[in-house]
C-alpha cells in the first residue's frame, strides 16, 4: 500500500482514505487517496494560506530555487530511495515500460535542475528581483510581482510527473500550493513534496497534494472557492465543468488537450539522412505512447526528395517496429484498444476507395502507419503509436488547412533547412502553432517552454506599482522635507 | 445461389427453431458465398484479409466488417437503386451516415417477428402498446422506427398508439393512456427508445406522476443516450422505470440491436445490471480483441463481433464497437470502446471533431 498525497497538519487518521488499484501483469499496487471533508478542505486551505504568507513571501526567489534544485538532484540520483521507488512504481501505476519511465524521468528532471530554473524565471522576468522586492520601472516608479496567495493545481492524465511543471512554476512565484492528484498517476507530485519536507520543512508546509474524485462537486467547488488562482488540465468538457464553478473572480488558467503534428522536408530526405530522421520521428510517436499533447498524430511529408513520402513511411514503420521491441507499449484497456482498432478500420477500408493509400502495421497491432497521397489535412490517429504519413507537394500547403484548428495545435517536430524553418515557422505560428523542435524533441521540451505559448510564470502574477506620483508625493511628508 | 433462394432457405432455417453448429455453419457459408459474390466491395475486403470462397471453412472465419465501414462503403448485393427499404444510423461525430440496404424485408421482419414473440411478448398474443419513438412514415430511413412499427402491428392491440410526434412527447397522452391501464387493469407494454423514457419519466416526476400499471405489464427500451438525454446508469435507470411504472425489473427488457444487423439481442429482464443479453439461432456472437482479431479467453473484456445471418444483402459479420463480455447463456454489455477513458492530453479522435465542428 502506497499512500499519496502530502496534507501538511493533517494527522493520517483523521482522513478517509480511498484505495486505487494498478495492476500490470501480475503485479498489483494498492494506491491510498485522501478523502477530505469540507471542515478539513477549509482547514488545510486556510493553514497553507498562511504558511505561505509566514514562510514563502519572505523568501527569495533565489532561495526557494536553490531548495528545489537539492530536491530535483535526490530525484536525479540513481541510488536515492526516492528515486529508486520512482523507478519502481511508476511503470507499475503508468503501465509505460519501466527503461521509457527511466529515461524520460531523467531528461524531464534535468530541466528543473537550479540553472535551468534560472533560465524557466528569466523568460518571464527581465529582472527576477521583482519577484523579491520593489524594482525601479523603466516608465517610472517601482513595481513588484506578487503570486496568488492560493493556487490550486487540478492536473490530469498519466505521464509520469507532468505535474511538476506547474508546480514548480506556484513555488517559484511563492504561492501557496494545493494540487489535486491526476486519477491516472497519483504518486509524483505527492512525493516531490514529500522529499521537499525533508530539505525544507517550511517550504513543504506551504504545500497541499490532495485528490477528489473527478466530477465530486462538493470538494470541487469548496476548493475552487478557496483559490486565487485555478490551473486546470483536461479535456475541453472537463474544463468547461471547472470553469462553471470557478468564482469570477479568481483566476483562471485552462490547459486542454492539444494536437502536435511533424513536418519533414525534402532537404531532410536525402538517403544519408532519412533513416535518422525517421528514426527520431518515430521516437516522438513511441514516448508515452502518444499520450502528451506534443506527441506527433500526423507527419506532413515533402515529396521531390531522393526518399519519396512513401517510403518514409516505410522507415518510420520499421523504426516504431524497433522502438516497439526497445520500449513496448504499455497494456491497452479495451477502449484504447478499441480506438486503435477503429482508427486501423477505418484507414484500412478508406484504402478499398483509394489505392494510393496504405497501411502498415504488424498484426498484433502495436503500432501502425498509414500513408496517403491525397491531400489529407491534419487528423488525429488512434494513438498510442499509430500516425499518419500525407505526402505533400510543398510543406507550406499543409498549413492553410490547419487554420480551422488553431485553438489546438500545439507542438510541431520540424525537419527542414534553416531558412525553410523560419518561412513555415511564420505561417505555423500564425495559424496558431506555439512550439517549434527537432524531430526526436517533441516530447522534451526546453526548460523555461511557454507552454500553450503562454507565460508559465507572469500568468501567474500580478503587479503591484508605486507609480512616480507617490514616490515624488512621499517626498512632501518626509522629515526631511524644506 | 439466386438470392430468392437464398431468402427462402434463410426464412426455412428460421422456422426451423433451431441450429447446431453444422446447420449454422452451413448456412452462414451460403450467405457469404452470397455476399462474396454479389457484393464487390465486400470481395475486397475479404480477399484483402485473405478470406476466400476457398479458404473460409467455418463462420469464425468469415471476415467481419467493422461497422464503420459501412459509412465509407456500399456493402450490398443488390444495387442499391434496386433496394427500397434502407436504414442508416443516426447521424454520427463524422455527419456521415452507415447504411443498410435491404432489397426485401421478407427476412428481416420474420426475424423481428419470431425473436420479439418469444423474448419480449411473453404469454401474451397482443399488448395495448404505447410507442415512444416517431413512426416509420416520421424516420423512414430509421431500423428503429421500422421495428417499432411492426412490434405495433404485430403484437399490439387496435388502440395502441405513439406518444411521439413532431409536436414532441405528448405526456399527456401518455399520461391518460397509463391511468386507463391502471383503471381497466389491462396489462400494457411501452416500447421506446431509452432517451424517450428518460424524457418520459422526468416529465411524471415533474408532475408528481407514478404509476401502478397492472400485472404482466411490460416496459422495453432500446439504443442507450445518445446525449438525447441525460446519461444514467443503468441500476438506476431500471430502478426508476420500476418505481415510476409499477413494473418489475424483471419484465424491464432491454433491446440491444444495430441498423448494421437484420435480427436483435434481448435480456430477459433487468433484475441485475448488466444483464445477459443473447439472440436467436440464427445470429451468434463472438467476443475479440479488436487489435488481433484473435477471439479473448471466455470471461475476459473484448469487443463484440455478431454474424446475423438474416442480414444477407450486406455483410452478416460485423465488427462492433461495444465492448463486451462472453458469459452463461449470453454477454454482458459493458459500453463503447472508443477510447472515452484516454489517460493523457493528446487530442483524440472524438475530442477533435467535436472541436472542430464547434469551430
Amino acid at each position: 500500500m502506497e499512500r499519496a498525497g502530502h496534507l501538511p497538519g493533517l494527522s493520517a487518521d483523521a482522513v478517509d482514505w480511498r484505495t486505487l488499484t494498478f495492476r500490470r501483469g501480475a503485479e498489483t499496487l494498492d494506491v491510498a487517496v485522501p478523502v477530505l471533508g469540507e471542515a478539513q478542505i477549509a482547514e488545510l486551505a486556510e493553514r497553507v494560506r498562511a504558511n505561505a504568507r509566514t514562510f514563502l513571501r519572505n523568501r527569495t526567489v533565489a532561495e526557494i530555487a536553490a531548495t528545489i534544485d537539492r530536491a530535483v538532484a535526490r530525484l536525479l540520483d540513481r541510488d536515492d530511495p526516492w528515486r529508486r521507488k520512482a523507478e519502481r512504481l511508476l511503470p507499475l501505476v503508468t503501465g509505460y515500460d519501466a527503461e521509457m519511465v527511466r529515461l524520460g524521468l531523467t531528461g524531464y528532471l534535468k530541466t528543473f535542475r537550479g540553472p535551468e530554473l534560472r533560465k524557466f524565471i528569466a523568460e518571464d522576468f527581465a529582472n527576477p528581483a521583482v519577484l523579491d522586492d520593489f524594482q525601479p520601472m523603466p516608465k517610472g516608479g517601482f513595481a513588484r510581482a506578487f503570486g496568488p496567495e492560493l493556487l490550486l493545481h487540478v492536473w490530469a492524465g498519466n505521464v509520469p510527473g507532468l505535474p511538476l511543471w506547474s508546480l514548480i512554476s506556484g513555488l517559484l512565484v511563492k504561492a501557496g500550493t494545493v494540487g489535486k492528484l491526476p486519477s491516472a498517476e497519483p504518486l509524483f507530485a505527492g512525493w516531490f513534496a514529500q522529499i521537499l519536507a525533508e530539505i525544507d520543512p517550511q517550504l513543504a508546509d506551504c504545500i497541499a497534494i490532495v485528490w477528489w474524485k473527478g466530477g465530486d462537486e462538493a470538494a470541487e467547488r469548496a476548493w475552487l472557492g478557496r483559490a486565487d488562482t485555478v490551473v486546470a488540465y483536461g479535456g475541453n468538457d472537463a474544463l468547461e465543468a471547472i470553469r462553471a464553478r470557478v468564482p469570477i473572480t479568481t483566476g483562471f488558467l485552462p490547459y486542454g488537450h492539444k494536437i502536435s503534428f511533424g513536418m519533414v522536408a525534402r532537404s531532410a530526405l536525402d538517403a544519408g539522412k532519412a533513416g535518422a530522421v525517421a528514426r527520431q520521428a518515430a521516437y516522438d510517436v513511441a514516448r508515452y505512447d502518444q499520450q502528451g499533447c506534443y506527441s506527433p498524430q500526423t507527419f506532413f511529408v515533402e515529396r521531390g526528395g531522393r526518399v519519396s513520402p512513401r517510403e518514409f513511411a516505410g522507415y518510420l514503420a520499421h523504426e516504431l517496429d524497433a522502438l516497439g521491441s526497445k520500449f513496448p507499449r504499455r497494456p491497452l484497456s479495451m477502449g484504447e484498444a478499441g480506438s486503435v482498432a477503429s482508427w486501423r478500420n477505418a484507414e484500412e477500408t478508406k484504402g478499398f476507395a483509394d489505392p494510393s493509400r496504405a497501411l502498415l502495421g504488424d498484426p498484433a497491432g502495436s503500432w501502425a502507419v498509414a500513408y496517403t497521397d491525397a491531400a489529407d489535412g491534419l487528423s488525429p490517429c488512434g494513438l498510442n503509436r499509430t500516425v499518419t504519413v500525407v505526402a505533400v507537394d510543398r510543406l507550406a500547403e499543409a498549413v492553410p488547412g490547419l487554420a480551422p484548428y488553431r485553438a489546438f495545435l500545439q507542438t510541431v517536430g520540424i525537419a527542414a533547412a534553416p531558412e525553410e524553418l523560419f518561412a513555415l515557422a511564420g505561417a505555423l505560428g500564425a495559424v496558431g502553432v506555439t512550439r517549434l523542435c527537432a524531430l526526436g524533441r517533441m516530447t522534451a521540451p526546453e526548460a523555461g517552454w511557454h507552454h500553450d505559448g503562454r507565460f508559465n510564470l507572469l500568468d501567474l502574477v500580478t503587479m503591484t506599482e508605486i507609480e512616480g506620483s507617490a514616490e515624488r508625493a512621499a517626498d512632501a511628508f518626509a522629515p526631511y522635507t524644506d | 445461389m439466386t438470392e430468392a433462394r437464398l431468402v427462402e432457405e434463410l426464412l426455412a432455417f428460421i422456422a426451423a427453431g433451431e441450429a447446431d453448429e453444422e446447420a449454422f455453419n452451413r448456412m452462414a457459408l451460403a450467405v457469404f458465398a452470397h455476399q462474396f459474390e454479389t457484393n464487390a466491395p465486400y470481395r475486397r475486403f475479404a480477399t484483402q484479409r485473405a478470406r476466400t470462397l476457398r479458404t473460409v471453412k467455418s463462420w469464425r472465419d468469415v471476415p467481419a466488417v467493422p461497422i464503420s465501414a459501412f459509412k465509407d462503403l456500399t456493402l450490398s448485393g443488390r444495387p442499391p437503386e434496386e433496394c427500397p427499404h434502407v436504414f442508416m444510423t443516426s447521424g454520427t461525430t463524422k455527419g456521415v451516415r452507415g447504411k443498410s440496404h435491404h432489397p426485401t424485408l421478407a427476412v428481416y421482419d420474420r426475424s423481428m417477428t419470431v425473436n420479439f414473440r418469444r423474448r419480449f411478448m411473453g404469454e401474451h398474443d397482443r399488448l395495448r402498446m404505447g410507442i415512444l419513438f416517431p413512426t416509420e412514415q416520421a424516420m423512414p430511413n430509421s431500423s428503429l422506427a421500422h421495428y417499432l412499427a411492426l412490434a405495433k402491428s404485430e403484437f399490439g392491440t387496435a388502440e395502441s398508439r405513439y406518444f411521439v410526434s413532431d409536436a414532441g412527447l405528448d405526456v399527456d397522452g401518455a399520461t391518460a393512456e397509463l391511468s386507463r391501464a391502471e383503471a381497466t387493469g389491462e396489462p400494457y407494454a411501452l416500447l421506446g427508445a431509452s432517451f424517450s423514457v428518460v424524457h418520459l419519466m422526468d416529465a411524471l416526476a415533474e408532475r408528481g406522476r407514478s404509476f401502478a400499471l397492472p400485472a404482466g405489464s411490460r416496459i422495453l427500451d432500446t439504443g442507450g443516450f445518445k446525449g438525447q438525454s441525460r446519461e444514467m446508469a443503468a441500476e438506476e435507470f431500471y430502478d426508476r422505470l420500476s418505481a415510476t411504472f409499477g413494473v418489475p425489473r424483471r419484465l424491464c427488457i432491454n433491446m440491444y440491436g444495430m441498423t448494421e444487423l437484420s435480427t436483435q439481442f434481448y435480456d430477459d429482464g433487468n433484475e441485475a445490471c448488466p444483464s445477459v443479453k443473447s439472440g436467436p439461432h440464427w445470429i451468434r456472437s463472438r467476443v475479440i480483441n479488436p487489435l488481433t482479431g484473435q477471439e479473448v479467453p471466455r470471461g475476459s473484456v473484448g469487443v463484440l463481433v455478431h454474424h446475423d445471418l438474416a442480414h444477407f444483402n450486406c455483410a452478416s459479420a460485423i465488427l462492433t464497437e461495444d465492448a463486451g463480455v462472453e458469459v452463461d447463456g449470453g454477454f454482458q454489455l459493458l459500453g463503447r470502446a472508443d477510447g472515452a477513458d484516454a489517460k493523457g492530453c493528446s487530442m483524440a479522435v472524438e475530442d477533435f471533431l467535436k472541436a472542430a465542428r464547434a469551430t
